[in-house]
């Protein structure tokens, strides 16, 4: 009988041990979240990366400013309660001859299951025609390229801009 | 030793499809010289039909608005200290997991034996069970709402919840199989009526993943943890023991 409470008090505790040492419910910080759309800025001519003068992006609709807005490989947020998201590229910012184009990028978000504790992050795929350019007249972008329609990570560019 | 063999016996009846059939009746023999030697007075091992229910389920169902389940269980005496035991349960459970809100409905079986490990006294029937199952469960995932992982979130408030679109929806037939093991007691209350408590251990043994989701939740199973196929529950059984007993 002893022998047998012994073996009781072990499975108790086994069931214990099991029913209580679950993998914790924490998203890891290592996974990574919704991605933003990466674009590089391509001569029209070349296809080379190039970063024009005096080069800024602006999103419209807010007044937060972009964590980076020079360069010529750019992370831009997306909306996810819209299929489009708006921003101005600057050209020759503050000078005489400033240029500033509309661009609207067209998407449909596609969100992905994670897991359950980090539930889903979103994932956009790029409109047959990802830009338009809202501003008529005297435009310096000429148009855009898809490079990977899919937005699912921040690892490659997904759109040229051709100026 | 008595223990032991009754063990092999109870292991030699899962294995049984495959071992040889001289084996099986040699420890079936000695199985017959066991229960034999452990009843002096009673010569035939009385078969006798229980039934009843989780209470826990019902008291569950009935305080929360997130949850309807329902469990039947019964067990069969095969042997003085064998029961061949099976549960059938129903469940719609919503609940939030994390950023995840989600209702999974479906129902499930349990088929396998319970061992009655305790010596009782002359006139008394309590048990102390140790018992094993095999599990399945069909079942729905619907995703109700959640809020995207976003590491920097630029346009909007990171808690936005999103209840429709592409990802939105119901998962249907789904299915899991796992298997339980049991360890619990069961007290005579009254001349035929038993109450009962077990928990589980669960090992997962497969499961339809539903697409762009997950079964957080199994019927029957209870949480599903990533990359761990363990899992846990219990039962509260009121159960009622039919008084005619077949003689063997």
């Amino acid at each position: 009988m002893n022998t047998l409470k012994n073996k009781l008090l072990f499975a108790f505790v086994c069931f214990g041990i099991f029913a209580g040492c679950e993998k914790d419910d924490i998203c890891l910080s290592t996974v990574v979240g919704t991605p933003d759309l990466v674009i590089l800025l391509l001569d029209k001519d070349t296809g080379t990366r190039q970063s024009p003068s005096g080069f800024s992006i602006r999103p419209i609709g807010t007044e937060k400013e972009l964590v980076r807005s020079t360069g010529d490989s750019l992370a831009l947020p997306l909306q996810i309660t819209e299929a489009i998201t708006q921003f101005e590229f600057i050209l020759n910012g503050g000078s005489e001859n400033e240029n500033i184009d509309t661009l609207q990028i067209n998407y449909q978000r596609q969100d992905q299951f994670i897991n359950g504790a980090c539930g889903f992050r979103a994932n956009f795929v790029l409109d047959q025609t990802p830009v338009f350019i809202l501003n008529s007249g005297d435009n310096w972008i000429k148009g855009a390229v898809i490079l990977k329609d899919t937005i699912s990570d921040e690892t490659a560019a997904h759109l040229g801009i051709l100026h | 030793m008595k223990l032991l063999r009754t063990w092999v016996f109870y292991i030699s009846l899962l294995t049984g499809a495959h071992s040889v059939s001289g084996q099986e009746v040699a420890v079936a023999d000695s199985l017959q010289t066991v229960v034999l030697d452990s009843l002096d007075i009673k010569q035939k091992t009385p078969i006798s039909l229980r039934f009843g229910a989780d209470l826990y389920r019902i008291i569950r169902s009935r305080a929360s608005d997130d949850y309807q389940g329902f469990e039947a269980v019964a067990d069969l005496r095969i042997r003085e200290n064998l029961f061949l035991a099976a549960e059938v349960g129903n469940e719609e459970i919503t609940k939030q997991f994390e950023q995840v809100n989600f209702t999974t409905k479906g129902t499930y079986y349990k088929v396998g034996f319970d061992l009655n490990m305790y010596d009782n006294w002359e006139g008394m029937d309590n048990h102390v069970i140790l018992g094993l199952r095999l599990a399945s469960s069909s079942h729905s995932q619907f995703l109700n709402s959640y809020t995207l992982l976003d590491r920097a979130p630029f346009w909007q408030d990171p808690e936005t919840e999103i209840t429709s679109g592409f990802a939105s929806g119901e998962r249907l037939n789904l299915n899991a199989y796992w298997l339980e093991i049991i360890i619990g007691f069961k007290v005579q209350l009254l001349n035929n009526i038993y109450l009962g408590l077990s928990l589980r251990l669960n090992r997962l043994i497969s499961d339809t993943v539903p697409d762009n989701f997950d079964n957080i939740h199994i019927p029957g199973f209870n949480k599903k943890t990533e990359e761990n196929k363990f899992g846990a529950s219990f039962n509260y059984t009121l159960t009622y023991r039919i008084p005619f007993q077949f003689k063997k």
